[in-house]
């Protein structure tokens, strides 16, 4: 416990910051957040609490995979370009090559019915995780009607409608920051 | 191949919240409109996904898989990641400037509403393979409740989720 007391120190060098990051993603089961802040914040100490909030804030603002951001930002606050791309690499190693081989496992044995309808229970199953992670990321707009409207508009569009992201976002998002410039969102 | 790195260099940028966000786009370029997978295996590949350790973002490297193997999952897996990245590595460098920027508190706020309704999208586009079906919607809406109400390990979501289909749907 003495560590945890110590301010925060950034990784001693690439080898440490890469062995970090496949640490992260070799374990992320379920979600690679929790363990990001397991090994950055808790285990090896590289950033303080306050820095890990900031860093994800940013990240989620972002476009792409959150913490596939989070390893090139903080990668380049520590060791420039050598740092993100070593960061990234850590984090995607592993999972890749394991993610493949399940699939490949699965290819094996996708014509098997009891296999496959396992499969799609897992895949529905997850896709209900989806919703309700939105829906509990969404309880502060629960008073908010016109923030209501736009996440149902964005359902139809997209998920009944099958309308092309494309044409929805040009859309939806000028609707959207005219809703919060109004303070309606 | 390159048609598929194309679509999905273009989804990395719109991605807001992640890959959830970009699923049923994903999903009608890659089923409806190009035909490389079919809605059934759609879902069955983004099981495969969700019960392997990494990132979620790693559905993408299974539709390369599925579109034209090895090279193809490292060739899609890139063009998914890669240009959210540049744009990562470019704001990263600027981002002190403007953190506390109204517009930015702006934006953000704007993007919620919009994403939810995208990721909530994403969620029924995989839970309905095959049009609506109870069975499906049932394990969905089973699941969507367990994350609400308790704070269950996923996983134990996901392996519910396979138990029930097995009883279910085999």
């Amino acid at each position: 416990m003495q560590a945890l007391r110590g301010s925060p120190q950034p990784p001693a060098g690439l080898g440490e910051l890469f062995v970090g990051f496949v640490s992260i993603g070799a374990r992320a089961f379920g979600g690679v957040l929790p363990w990001a802040h397991r090994v950055m914040v808790e285990e090896r100490r590289w950033l303080a609490e306050e820095d890990f909030a900031e860093v994800l804030a940013l990240c989620q603002f972002l476009p792409g995979p959150n913490i596939g951001n989070c390893a090139v930002v903080l990668g380049r606050r520590w060791f420039g370009l050598a740092g993100s791309l070593t960061a990234s690499l850590g984090l995607f190693m592993l999972p890749f090559v394991w993610v493949l081989m399940l699939a490949s496992l699965y290819a094996e044995w996708v014509s098997h019915p009891v296999v496959k309808a396992a499969m799609t229970g897992v895949g529905t199953a997850g896709a209900g995780l989806f919703i309700g992670t939105a829906l509990k990321l969404g309880r502060p707009l629960a008073k908010l009607p016109v923030a209501l409207a736009l996440v149902a508009a964005c359902f139809v569009a997209v998920g009944i409608a099958r309308i092309s992201l494309l044409f929805v976002l040009p859309v939806a998002l000028p609707l959207a920051i005219l809703a919060a410039r109004r303070g309606w969102v | 191949m390159l048609d598929l790195a194309l679509y999905f260099a273009l989804l990395s940028l719109i991605s807001f919240g992640g890959i959830s966000s970009v699923l049923p786009e994903m999903q009608r370029i890659v089923v409806d409109v190009e035909g490389w997978v079919t809605p059934a295996e759609f879902t069955q590949l983004f099981a495969v996904s969700q019960a392997a350790p990494g990132p979620n973002v790693l559905f993408a490297s299974l539709i390369g898989w599925q579109v034209a193997g090895l090279g193809g999952a490292l060739v899609a897996l890139a063009a998914f990641c890669v240009p959210a990245a540049v744009l990562a590595w470019w704001v990263g460098a600027v981002w002190e400037r403007f953190r506390d920027a109204p517009w930015r508190k702006l934006i953000q706020r704007a993007l919620l509403p919009v994403t939810l309704g995208l990721v909530i999208a994403g969620g029924y586009v995989l839970a309905t393979p095959d049009g609506l079906d109870w069975r499906h919607a049932g394990i969905a809406a089973a699941s969507t409740a367990a994350v609400i109400v308790g704070r269950f390990n996923p996983l134990w979501i996901l392996a519910a989720g396979g138990v029930l289909g097995v009883l279910l749907l085999g």
